[in-house]
């Protein structure tokens, strides 16, 4: 029965974690804006929770949502209200705002068992909007859309209070959410996912209640981007409503579709690459850019990443992991005949 | 042992020395100043994010030509952050972290300024003239407030100047007013709260959503209620789509706007139904004849630019610029971040060459201009109708 | 005794009758087997016993249970699991993963938890779904993605995930559909195991006359939604209605 049921690429793993904790000292070392690096960096470490739960709601369950903005605007807004006007520890609002958050998640899911694809994703749109409009009409607790200043994350006496600090917090999370997020995946629970994204009448013969597991996805993916929205609110320490546009619900979905939605490991790389991308790239090669092309300053984001989904959706639809995986394949079989498993 | 004893105190004083010697100011260098802006350049407001710098750089060439601030040249970076809190506070951290910025400089947008309030904080750096006139930008009890000078009146003092001069006017009034349900409007309903409460009167409030394009309902509302004088805190096209659809109802009460309003063209979209219009200036015009709009018009005619850049919110970049050199000025020639402030601080009932009413900072002051002046729409033309009124 | 009774079924889409009055019972352990033409109701039979369709009149019982009461995958825990005609495999799993599928029920959700910690849980839930592997000669294919299989492998697997919560009632649609010859006799021979070494009662549907001939202790014919005959083999063989109705063409050819 020897690694019958091992997962083969599980051995990289302890060396991605130590790699995940050693790389701020690196950073430090090597240059001086480090602190600017991490912040980027944490930015993608809570879009990477938020993604992993998106990708067991829309990549596993295939049932797509345009309203995970507002799911993390819920956490973000719940947590800082619970914390600085409750006076709930920071550590117990961890605990409490993703399942708050969940339970958001069950009552967007309830129309999610009756329609699906452009329908399900006009519905969750409309969601975000209802959320931002009540964040604002909540002036009383959420200060309306002036913004709401929030306390630095406070652990076992232990303030948070910048960006190295906020890392390792932020990054250990991560590994717990990628964690989590593989075993429920292998788990019953994702093979049930997977079946109702593939063929209802499967999974209900095997069964599987559609319904129930729709809700659990929904719930499951609101609990993921509730804890988002709780490191969020206090990494960030004032949120405001423009925080949460459709524009980052729109952002989550092609994070997950660049790095492979479908696929924990996958969606992890694409909002690593686009966030990446997005934050540090352009602006850092902008300039050089536009000495390239006949374009203005503000038309590279849009340019890039419009080429970037049109180039992914047509030749690679697996995704950056799919990509992986061939590459490994190719290595793998090199020289011989590698060509034919590239189909 | 006299070179013993000799070498031992100048060891003792290099390490006294260099322990003394404090790190040098970020962005400043014996010869320039670095400063940092962050605007929309790809966003919803992109057109602003080329106008300002373009004006405030106008002004600053003209500073760095005749020898600079104390011999400093002052250079200006432009980040863009698409009217996004998030990527406003990414681009200030580059600025600083990778730039060593010296100080902020008219960041774009209410939400983008308010979330760049921590990092304010944190590295204790000022942000000087934030493009908004969003009076929470001047809230003492909010975070990082030592750190921000706000040029602009507030929007809430505008609603109370506006809502003074109705009663002014006409005691009897019965005032109106129509808000965008955002942090704009937020702030609007801030100054007529307190209005209402200072003239213990009730003023009828309709609310639209950012983006909106139909306010029939509102202008229907305020006739039922018939509101002699209703005060538009909107933008450009819903002053103008406001009075078309007043002026179809037959409906014709005193339009008043705040600031945003006061634009040339809602007097040129609007036509015989903006006629009469009264907008809330909390500067001056750039066509006007005090002493910065005529250097502004020099300057704008030297540097050649396409005419079609000219206008009130090029001129906004240039009188800005004029507030962050005054400032460097009187910060001296030992330049430090708390010298900015306090050299900031030190102005007291300055005018900006005619442009600003006249304002002072202080130890615990943060809002500059606290009057406007208001301009009517007269046959289709923008005219002074007042002084500087508080 | 369990028991499946269907009695007297009608089902119409829009007009189109699909079943028109079936009656018929299988007995505890035999093969009872469905033919009949394309058209002629057979899995649209599966599905009124598996809940996904509703039939507008009659009724059937499993064991005194009624069925149609029952949402879909409430079946399955009254021991019916199925297999589907167009496969129903899940293509990016792995074949080992797509067997556990059909084990859902059985995994209780504290069991799904301490999974999560513990690989003897995980070793324990995956030993049931080896054994059927192994019987089905799958063994060396657990670790494989599905998608990509051979066609027959896949037509395995699904028996695979029906087999593997030990159900008492399996009901097989068209297991030999698109096999060649060779493989036929491998199903034919699974499926007289299935019912002899495992014990399970088998309802199958199928084209092939050879294969239902030789594996059935009953077989039931259908044409247009009605009964035509219904008997061992070798009556239903000599029946005139089923030589008329789809041997009688070829017959004359």
């Amino acid at each position: 029965m020897k690694g019958r049921h091992e997962d083969e690429n599980l051995k990289w793993i302890p060396f991605l974690i130590l790699l995940v904790f050693i790389l701020p000292f690196i950073l430090r070392g090597v240059t001086f804006s480090y602190r600017y690096y991490l912040f980027i960096l944490n930015i993608a470490g809570i879009y990477i929770i938020l993604t992993v739960g998106l990708d067991l709601l829309s990549g596993f369950t295939g049932l797509i949502s345009l309203g995970h903005a507002a799911f993390l605007a819920i956490g973000a807004y719940t947590s800082a209200i619970l914390v600085d006007q409750a006076g709930v520890p920071f550590g117990v609002s961890m605990l409490i705002t993703p399942l708050i958050t969940g339970l958001f998640g069950i009552v967007i899911g309830f129309p999610a068992l009756r329609i699906s694809g452009m329908y399900l994703a006009l519905t969750t749109m409309g969601f975000g909007f209802i959320v931002r409009r009540l964040i604002i009409a909540l002036r009383q607790w959420t200060e309306g859309a002036s913004g709401l200043e929030v306390s630095a994350p406070q652990l076992f006496g232990f303030a948070f209070r910048n960006d190295w600090h906020n890392y390792f917090l932020i990054y250990f999370f991560v590994i717990v959410s990628v964690v989590l997020a593989r075993r429920i995946v292998k788990s019953k629970l994702g093979r049930a996912f997977m079946a109702i994204r593939d063929s209802e009448q499967a999974a209900q013969a095997a069964g599987i209640s559609l319904s129930r597991y729709k809700l659990v996805s929904f719930f499951i993916s609101a609990v993921f981007a509730g804890f988002a929205g709780v490191l969020f609110a206090h990494t960030s320490k004032l949120i405001t409503t423009d925080h949460f546009d459709l524009l980052l619900s729109i952002k989550f979905l092609i994070f997950a579709l660049v790095g492979g939605i479908g696929s924990i490991y996958g969606v992890v790389l694409g909002t690593l690459t686009i966030v990446l991308l997005e934050y540090l790239f352009i602006p850092i090669f902008k300039d050089w850019l536009l000495t390239m092309l006949p374009i203005e300053a503000g038309d590279i984001q849009a340019l890039i990443f419009g080429l970037i989904m049109f180039l992914f959706i047509i030749f690679q639809p697996t995704g950056l992991y799919g990509m992986w995986l061939k590459m490994r394949i190719y290595w793998k079989l090199f020289p011989f005949n590698p060509k034919k498993r590239f189909t | 042992m006299k070179l013993k004893t000799g070498l031992v105190t100048l060891l003792a004083v290099g390490l006294f020395l260099g322990c003394a010697r404090r790190e040098p100011t970020p962005g400043v260098t014996d010869t320039e100043i670095l400063i940092g802006n962050i605007q929309d350049l790809s966003g919803p407001m992109k057109e602003l994010g080329l106008i300002l710098p373009h004006g405030s750089n106008l002004y600053f060439n003209y500073i760095n030509e005749k020898g600079g601030v104390h011999g400093r040249k002052i250079r200006m970076l432009v980040e863009d952050h698409q009217y996004n809190p998030q990527k406003t506070v990414a681009a200030a951290k580059k600025l600083i972290e990778q730039d060593r910025i010296f100080c902020f400089y008219q960041v774009i947008g209410t939400s983008p300024c308010e979330a760049l309030r921590p990092t304010l904080e944190e590295y204790e750096i000022p942000l000087v003239a934030p493009a908004t006139q969003s009076g929470t930008m001047s809230d003492r009890s909010r975070k990082a407030w030592k750190y921000i000078f706000h040029t602009d009146t507030g929007y809430d003092k505008q609603a109370n100047i506006l809502v003074d001069y109705a009663l002014e006017e006409n005691p009897d009034a019965k005032i109106g007013v129509i808000y965008q349900d955002d942090d704009y409007g937020a702030n609007v309903l801030k100054g007529i709260a307190e209005a209402e409460e200072r003239h213990g009167i009730v003023i009828q409030k309709e609310g639209y959503q950012r983006g909106a394009t139909d306010f029939a309902g509102q202008v229907m509302n305020l006739l039922k209620g018939s509101a002699t004088h209703v005060i538009i805190g909107g933008v450009v096209k819903e002053p103008i789509i406001t009075m078309k659809t007043a002026a179809a109802m037959n409906y014709s009460p005193q339009f008043l706007g705040i600031s945003p309003t006061m634009d040339h063209r809602v007097a040129l979209a609007a036509g015989p139904a903006g006629e009469g219009f009264i907008a809330a200036n909390f500067a001056a015009l750039w066509n006007s004849d005090v002493e910065g709009a005529k250097l502004y018009r020099e300057l704008f005619d030297k540097s050649g630019t396409d005419p079609k850049l000219r206008g009130m919110y090029d001129f906004y970049g240039f009188i800005t610029a004029v507030v962050l050199v005054e400032g460097l000025e009187r910060a001296g020639k030992r330049l430090t971040r708390e010298r900015l402030i306090e050299g900031l601080e030190s102005i007291k009932d300055w005018d900006a060459m005619g442009v600003f009413p006249p304002f002072s900072y202080g130890r615990n002051d943060r809002s500059a201009a606290e009057s406007v002046f208001l301009v009517q729409v007269q046959e289709g033309k923008q005219a002074p109708i007042t002084d500087w009124i508080e | 005794m369990a028991e499946l009774n269907v009695k007297n079924l009608h089902m119409h889409f829009a007009g189109v009758i699909a079943l028109n009055g079936i009656s018929f019972s299988v007995k505890d352990g035999e093969i009872f087997s469905l033919v009949g033409p394309n058209g002629s109701g057979k899995t649209t039979l599966f599905n009124c016993i598996n809940g996904f369709n509703r039939p507008q009149k009659g009724e059937i019982h499993y064991n005194r249970t009624d069925l149609l009461s029952r949402a879909p995958h409430q079946i399955i825990k009254l021991g019916i699991s199925r297999t589907f005609q167009n496969l129903q495999n899940i293509p990016y799993m792995t074949v080992l993963d797509n067997v556990l599928l059909g084990d859902h029920s059985k995994i209780s959700n504290r069991e799904t938890v301490t999974r999560w910690f513990s690989r003897r849980q995980r070793e324990r839930e995956e030993a049931s779904a080896l054994d059927v592997l192994d019987f089905l000669g799958l063994a060396n294919y657990e670790q494989k993605y599905l998608s990509g299989q051979p066609y027959g492998i896949q037509k395995l697997v699904e028996i695979a995930r029906a087999l593997v919560v030990k159900p008492k009632l399996i009901l097989i649609d068209e297991p030999a559909a698109g096999m060649n010859d060779q493989e036929t006799m491998e199903i034919a021979k699974i499926i007289s195991e299935i019912r002899d070494d495992l014990g399970i009662t088998v309802l199958v549907v199928e084209h092939d006359m050879s294969l239902v001939m030789s594996i059935s202790d009953r077989v039931c014919v259908l044409d247009s939604g009605n009964v035509l005959a219904l008997g061992i083999p070798e009556e239903v063989r000599e029946h005139p209605d089923v030589i008329r109705a789809f041997l009688g063409e070829e017959a004359h050819a």
